[in-house]
This record gives C-alpha cells, structure tokens and sequence, in this order.
C-alpha cells in the first residue's frame, strides 16, 4: 500500500518536476532574450554611426544645388571605415542618421508634414520624424530620458532648463520662430463673443492650456495684462471663472473651439492662420498686451546622429523652413 | 517512508525549486519594484507637505466623489439589470452580452470621444440638451458617465456569472412556497451572493479611480471639477513632479486597500459555500 502510495506521489512529483523544468528553461530563454537585447542594444551605438557612410556623399551630390552646407553630416570617412567591423544586424527601430528624431512643439502640428516633405527634399535621403506633443510633456520625455536628435521648444524657460540641466551641445540652441496669443471662437459663435469684454459673460465656455504647456504660460500673461490695461480685476476672475478645461496641448485646446464644444480658446496666432478658412472666428490681442512666445530649436547631446540633426536644423532656420513657418502663421524672429 | 533518493534526484530537486524560487521572485519583484521606486523617489516631509496642496486635495475628493457615485449608480442599475439578463431569454441577448464586455476591451480614448460625439454640446444626443440648457461635456457629470461607461463591465461581468452559477432550486422552493419574483430576489438571491458582488463593486471602484482616457477627453481637466487623480498625476508630471508622485502614492495606497478588500471578501464568501 504505502509503496504504491509513494510510487503514485513519486509519479505525480515527477510530472511537476517536468513542467517546473521546462518553466525554468523558458524562463531562462526569456532572461536570454534580454540579455541579448541589451547587448545588442549597446552594440548599436557604433552602428548607428557608421550607417552615414554611404549616404553622405549622395546627400552631398543631391543637394549641391541647396545653398546649405551640407558639409555638416556628421560621419567624415575615417570613422565610417574604423566602426565597419560592428556587423550586428540593423534593428529596424534604431533612429539611424538618415533620420531625425524631432522633439517638437505640438502647436507645430500643422506644419510638420509640410516641414518634413521640405526637409527630405534639402537633404535628399533623410527624414524626420516628429513626436509633436506640449514642450513640458516632450521636456519630462527627454529628462527621463527619451531619445531624440532636435528638440523644438515652445518655450524659452524650457529651453532655459533644458540647456541649464545640459541636456544640448552647446552652441546648437537657436531661436527659431515665434507666436502670438489670439482667442479662437467657433464659426458659428455660440456665445455671440463680439470682443474681449464677452469672455467674461457669465456662461460662456472658455478653453485654455494648463498653465504648465508654453501657450498656457502665455495665455495667463496675456489676461494679467489685459486685465491691467483695459479690463478690470474683475473681468480676469470671471474669464478665469468660465474656463471649463484646462488642456493638456495647444492643438487640444483648438480642437475643443473647432468641435463647437466651447465658445472659446486661447490659442497661437498660427493656429487661427492655418486653419482653413471659415473654420474660426478669431479675437486679436493688442500687441502691447500680448505675449511673444520665443520658440528654439537645438540639438540634444544624446543624439546619435549630430550630422543629419544639425542638417534639420540648419533646414529649420533656412529660407525654405522660415517660409514654411510664416506660411503657417508664425512669425520671423527677425520682424517680430 | 521516502524512498531513497539517488544523488542526481537530489539535484534535480534542487534545480527544480531553485528555478521555481527564481520565476517566483522575478514575477514579484517585477511587478512590486516600480511600486517601490514611487516612495523611494519622495520623502516623507515632501508627502505630507504635498498632501496639503489644494490641487491634490481636490482632486483626491472629486475622485473618491464621482467614483463612489459611478459606483452606486452601477450597482443599482447593474445588479437588477443582471438578474433579468441571466434570467431572461429575449432576442438580441448576445448581442447585449457582448456590448457589456466592451468597455474591457475599447480603449478608455476611444470610449472618450465617443461619449463627447454623443453628449457633446453638438453632438447627436447633447445638442438636444444643450436647448434644453443642460451642459453634460466638461462637467463633474461627465467625469461619471465617463467612469460609468469604463468601470460597469467589471461589476456587471461578475453579477452575471453569479446569477448564472446560483443553484436556481433555492429561488424554485421560495417561489413555490408563495414568495414573489422580487422578495425571492431581494431575499434568497441577493444575499446568497452578496459577498461575490461586493467584490465585483470593488473592482469597479477601482477601475473608476483611475479612469484616464475617456475623462479627459470627455470631461477635459479643470482642477475641483474634473480633475481626477489619475488626471492630476498627469498634468503634475508635467510640470511639479512631487504633486504626481504624491497623487500616484495615494493611488498606490487605495490601490493596496481595495485589493485587501477583495482578498478579504472573496475569503469569506470560500468559508460562507
């Protein structure tokens, strides 16, 4: 009896000891994986550098006609020849140097595709690729360590931060464009907002960007400085009382004004000029009253292609970035 | 009584628990690390001096109001709703079980913009309100329907299943001793499975608790109005890190509480059968 006892728990024992076998197998195949995930994530660095190679001369042939230097593309032809021996496998996800990782501002939304068919037409062979979100959500993704080549702030104190915690080579941070603040109001105008003064009319339903996004910072200036100069104390708590959201983006406050579900938005000038007409109606602020938000663009130290970063950023700056920028209702840093 | 246990059975053995005891510590450390990591990244001082914050404070009370609500509106409606469900055959109850479960599967954004098209100041059924002067979009309202139309499936699920298993021979005698449907219900079933449906109520709170997705798009973020938790932890990384790590260890705690609930309950409905 007992021996056969012992033989069944013997039996069963061994079964649990198979499949604790094979779970520890495949856990340790899983911990392999890792392993050479990493390793071959640390091999990539060299590789990443060394893909220019063959590209830049073409990009020099190709864009000889722009009047950009296109002598910056990182990579001269000694280091291409000493990293060539790293023969890891290209992992399709690696921002190579033919791509450029742009951080960049969300009310650069609109423009970006433009931006981007304008850069790859530059700089033949690269393309950029933006992450377009509010410079503080973009600002906490790189100090916890996010990748990106070009970060386009919104915001001088960010970028102040940024350079202060020296997350830029140095040298690489310019301005690049700059904003208004303008209040956006559905082409229908469901509140009957006329001017300024309406927005403190009780009931009427205000967007605006929480006070950390850049374009919130400004639409606060903004109403401090109207409510100084024309308006009351009073007109600036009763606006501040009809705001109904704060947003977390630019763009995000423009959608809830575009969706008809408030009456109004603190938005960038840009904004309101790109739109397809008809699509606002729009408040403009006296320039005296406004806030010039100064946008920057700069090249992260992280960055693991500096020659085509520092290539967007020279397109960004040329005559075919600025005219792409004004065009979408930015302004020059020059005339501002 | 053991048999002899050659020297190589030895060490399988002890490879086997060596394994066993390593998965164990990697499931565990895995999941209980980044938990960790919140209340090494924060002082006390810093806490309690963040606890303080008006931002967080209402957004600790907005949550714990609009969830509790969210919750009581889910259990009044969902436990009736799910007995006639499980009992009740009628056309079109697949289609009706499917749509309960697909909350759990739709993205809580997705979910967002669809509530915002329908209750929406233009949208189909809010225009007809907003004549009315009634404002549901971006409202305390909101912020409920949101977590009402996310959180309902994980109580309304197990309601279900619980009605289903339920030995319809209890409900069978009291109906046959002169019990009406409603005191049969009120009387033998409910009680019968009240500790099973309190732990599906729990779960529901605590999906309402950390509704995201569907309230920011749909209630936007205005702080003591619809500005949740999990709303504030966001907008606070963005900009005073201490308020979002101060938040998401609340979270954390009531997180820790809300599964002791469970664990307790679910214990005692095991020694209850």
């Amino acid at each position: 009896m007992d021996v056969q006892r012992n033989d069944i728990v013997m039996e069963r024992s061994s079964k649990l000891n198979y499949i604790l076998i094979a779970g520890i197998v495949t856990c340790l195949l899983i911990a392999t994986v890792f392993l050479a995930g990493c390793t071959s994530n640390s091999a990539q660095a060299p590789q990443a550098t060394a893909t220019p190679a063959p590209a830049t001369p073409a990009a020099v042939a190709t864009a000889a006609a722009t009047p950009q230097p296109v002598t910056t593309t990182a990579a001269p032809a000694a280091t291409p020849t000493a990293v060539a021996v790293v023969t890891t496998p290209k992992p399709t996800f690696t921002p190579s140097s033919q791509n450029v990782v742009a951080y960049t501002a969300a009310s650069l939304t609109g423009v970006s595709p433009k931006l981007a068919s304008d850069f790859a037409k530059m700089y033949p062979g690269h393309k950029v690729v933006f992450n377009l979100d509010g410079t503080q959500a973009l600002k906490t993704q790189v100090e916890n360590g996010a990748y990106a080549d070009v970060f386009i702030s919104a915001s001088n104190s960010y970028t102040a931060t940024l350079t202060k915690e020296g997350y830029f080579v140095d040298g690489t941070v310019k301005p690049l464009t700059s904003n208004y603040v303008i209040v956006i109001l559905p082409a229908s105008n469901p509140a009957n907002i006329q001017s300024l003064a309406d927005l403190a009319k009780p009931g009427v339903k205000i967007a605006m960007e929480d006070k950390t996004v850049p374009a919130g910072t400004a639409t606060v200036a903004v109403i401090g400085n109207l409510a100084k100069s024309t308006y009351t104390q009073a007109w600036n708590n009763s606006v501040y009382g009809n705001v109904v959201t704060y947003e977390t983006s630019e763009p995000a406050v423009a959608t809830k004004v575009n969706l008809g579900e408030v009456d109004a938005g603190f938005v960038y000038e840009s904004t309101y000029t790109a739109a397809p007409k008809g699509t606002y109606l729009a408040i403009t602020i006296p320039k005296k009253d406004n806030y010039l938000q100064t946008y920057t663009v700069g090249t992260l130290k992280g960055s693991t292609s500096k020659g085509a970063a520092s290539d967007f950023e020279n397109f960004m700056l040329s005559a075919a970035g600025q005219q792409d920028l004004r065009d979408a209702g930015f302004r020059p840093i020059s005339t501002s | 009584m053991i048999p002899d246990i050659p020297s190589s059975g030895k060490f399988k053995r002890f490879i086997t628990y060596l394994g066993a005891g390593f998965l164990i510590l990697a499931v565990t450390l895995y999941l209980a690390l980044p938990i960790a990591a919140l209340f090494f990244r924060i002082t006390p001082d810093i806490f309690f001096s963040a606890l303080s914050d008006p931002q967080v404070m209402s957004a600790l009370w907005l949550s714990l109001f609009t969830s509790s609500l969210s919750l009581a509106i889910v259990v009044i409606v969902g436990t009736p709703f799910a007995y006639v469900h499980t009992r009740c055959t009628y056309p079109g109850k697949m289609l009706v079980d499917t749509l309960i479960d697909l909350p759990l599967v739709l993205p809580p954004a997705v979910a967002g913009v669809a509530l915002l098209v329908l209750w929406g100041r233009v949208g189909i059924l809010g225009r007809y309100f907003n004549m009315l002067g009634i404002s549901i979009a971006f409202t305390t309202l909101a912020v409920i329907m949101a977590q009402i139309f996310v959180a309902s499936p994980f109580y309304v699920r197990q309601a279900k299943s619980l009605f289903e298993q339920f030995d319809q021979s209890y409900e069978h005698v009291a109906r046959t001793l002169g019990a009406s449907p409603v005191r049969t219900f009120l009387t033998i079933t409910l009680p019968l499975t009240a500790s099973g449906l309190v732990s599906g109520a729990v779960m529901t709170f605590g999906r309402a608790l950390g509704e995201f997705g569907a309230t920011i798009m749909f209630a936007g973020n205005l702080p003591g109005v619809t500005q949740t938790m999990p709303l504030a932890v966001y907008v606070g990384m963005e900009g005073n890190l201490t308020i979002g790590l101060t938040i998401s260890i609340l979270l954390v705690l009531i997180s820790f509480a809300i599964m002791i609930a469970v664990r307790y309950l679910a214990h005692r409905e095991e020694s209850h059968a």
